[in-house]
């Protein structure tokens, strides 16, 4: 029976993000357009709604096309891995008090080895498909990714230490429900560090170099197209939605706002999750890309560092005070 | 010549990127602003006389067939040579050419307008009709009649009368009117000849920016 219960919470909160996945894209598309003074989306539904659902239809049945000389058991797992790792990193965000289905002491390295994984994913794809553009982009998204996992998880470290745990849970009620006290004030040299490694692990601009349109065609997902395609996309944004909701657990205050809703208590987590959502987007419409070169120098040189230095920083406050 | 540069960053700007938030203060502007799309196929666009789009053969109201001389002009100076004449002198008629045939393949057609522009007698024009695909080849490579028939579909359309009509492709703005044909001098608006010329929406907007 509890097994039951829990099927049914693992398929209520996968459909609930896959929606939100779906209207995610919809959001970025409309933001997109109208910065850069065009409308977006306008035909399928009133102001194009349901245009979300529409490209989900024609990805599912278009024709499931396999590149003869691609390696068939790599290239159709590769977006199984990436989907399945980012989907999997959902179980332990909590979205409010008590709404998190699987609430373990190491949440958040959870959250990194599942990040981690779908870098596996992306090189699979790259390396599977057989193709230059594809191998390129896998190459250059397992450095990248490798670089900015360092970076993403020393700059957390500030956080494990004030909270005192890895339980995202814990982290949240460690921060007290009140806007002071809230991590991005102690810790706004780990935020700044957080927030560009977020970026790169996500594979978004400014840091889009696995999929770089300009070079390599679509990076590792050239040779895919229909659903596989499609799933490498849901993938993308899961991760998105992930990584900002890692942000607003970890420095925002996850579901703690001005006052408590009624019925819905993960209100202002969902609110500070699409704030983060709007920002990536916003840098999508705004920002060139890094060249490559730049990207390792920023990680290595600039983030690293910084992050080490704010661990060292918060330590010995917190050793002190 | 003096190229302005940006100013340097000094440090603190350097530090607290300037430059980024400098973008992203711009791109989050235009969010509020109005699109420009048009959202063609429910809205129509506002296209202008002068818009050089489907051919036709004007339809002389007292012969009911093209005005036409067969000078061969069009065809000479046509670029893409999509232009197809076939003459023939009648010996009852003297010297006076007849068209017996008018072609022109609108698929190879460049819309420069030089046909226009050259012809002496304003038989050919580019109207502002721009919507006429069609699914094969041969429906967009008109003949005569198809021609003529444009004309009077477009003039229909325009609710004008041939008497008052001149179009931008007959009589270019700006050309002096003294070395022009005699078919060509037809009486425009003052700012279409000489100095009281409109170009274009920028020329203009400099003038008034002298003016100013």
């Amino acid at each position: 029976m509890h097994i039951l219960i829990l099927l049914l919470y693992i398929l209520l909160l996968f459909t609930v993000v896959m929606l939100h996945v779906a209207y995610a894209t919809y959001f970025e598309r409309k933001i997109i357009g109208h910065m850069q003074v065009r409308m977006g989306p306008m035909e399928v539904g009133w102001h194009g709604l349901l245009q979300p659902i529409a490209d989900g239809i024609k990805c599912f049945f278009k024709e499931d096309i396999i590149p003869e000389n691609v390696d068939p058991l790599g290239f159709r797992l590769a977006p199984v891995v990436s989907l399945t790792a980012m989907v999997a990193s959902l179980a332990v965000l909590p979205f409010a008090p008590g709404w998190v289905l699987a609430d373990i002491d190491i949440g958040l390295l959870f959250v990194f080895a599942m990040s981690g994984l779908a870098g596996y994913g992306v090189i699979l794809a790259g390396w599977a498909s057989n193709s230059k553009f594809s191998f390129l982009g896998g190459l250059r998204s397992m450095a990248q990714v490798i670089s900015y996992e360092i970076a993403l998880g020393l700059s957390l470290v500030g956080v494990m230490l004030l909270s005192g745990s890895l339980n995202l849970s814990t982290i949240v009620e460690a921060q007290g429900g009140t806007f002071g006290g809230m991590y991005i004030f102690p810790q706004f040299i780990a935020f700044g560090v957080f927030f560009v490694a977020m970026l790169a692990e996500t594979n978004r601009v400014p840091f889009d170099l696995p999929e770089a349109e300009a070079e390599l065609v679509s990076g590792y997902s050239t040779e895919y197209s229909g659903m596989r395609y499609a799933i490498f996309f849901m993938a993308e944004y899961v991760g998105m939605l992930v990584m900002s909701s890692l942000g607003t657990i970890c420095f925002f205050g996850g579901w703690s706002g001005p006052f408590a809703v009624p019925y819905f208590p993960a209100l202002w987590f969902v609110l500070k999750v699409y704030a983060f959502m709007f920002v990536f987007i916003w840098i999508r419409a705004t920002m060139p890309r890094y060249r490559y070169d730049q990207l390792m120098e920023l990680g290595w040189k600039w983030l690293i560092p910084l992050a080490l230095a704010n661990i060292v920083l918060t330590a010995v406050c917190k050793a002190l005070f | 010549m003096q190229i302005q540069y940006k100013k340097k960053r000094n440090l603190l700007q350097n530090l607290f990127l300037s430059e980024l938030v400098q973008g992203m203060w711009l791109t989050l502007r235009r969010l509020f602003t109005k699109p420009i799309t048009l959202q063609y196929p429910h809205e129509q666009p506002n296209v202008r006389r002068g818009f050089r789009g489907q051919h036709a053969l004007v339809r002389d109201p007292e012969t009911h067939t093209t005005r036409c001389v067969g000078c061969m002009k069009c065809v000479m100076v046509c670029p893409s040579r999509c232009i197809r004449i076939r003459i023939q002198k009648r010996p009852e008629h003297g010297n006076r050419r007849f068209i017996s045939a008018y072609h022109i393949d609108a698929l190879r057609c460049v819309y420069c307008g030089y046909c226009a522009e050259v012809c002496p007698v304003n038989a050919i024009i580019l109207t502002e009709v721009f919507a006429y695909s069609a699914f094969d080849r041969k429906s967009l490579s008109y003949d005569m009649p198809q021609l003529l028939d444009n004309w009077d579909r477009y003039l229909a359309e325009q609710g004008e009368d041939l008497a008052q009509y001149v179009n931008p492709t007959w009589r270019p703005r700006g050309l002096p009117e003294g070395p022009m044909p005699a078919g060509k001098r037809l009486p425009v608006p003052d700012d279409w000849k000489g100095k009281g010329q409109v170009v274009g929406r920028l020329w203009r907007q400099s003038v008034q920016g002298q003016n100013r």
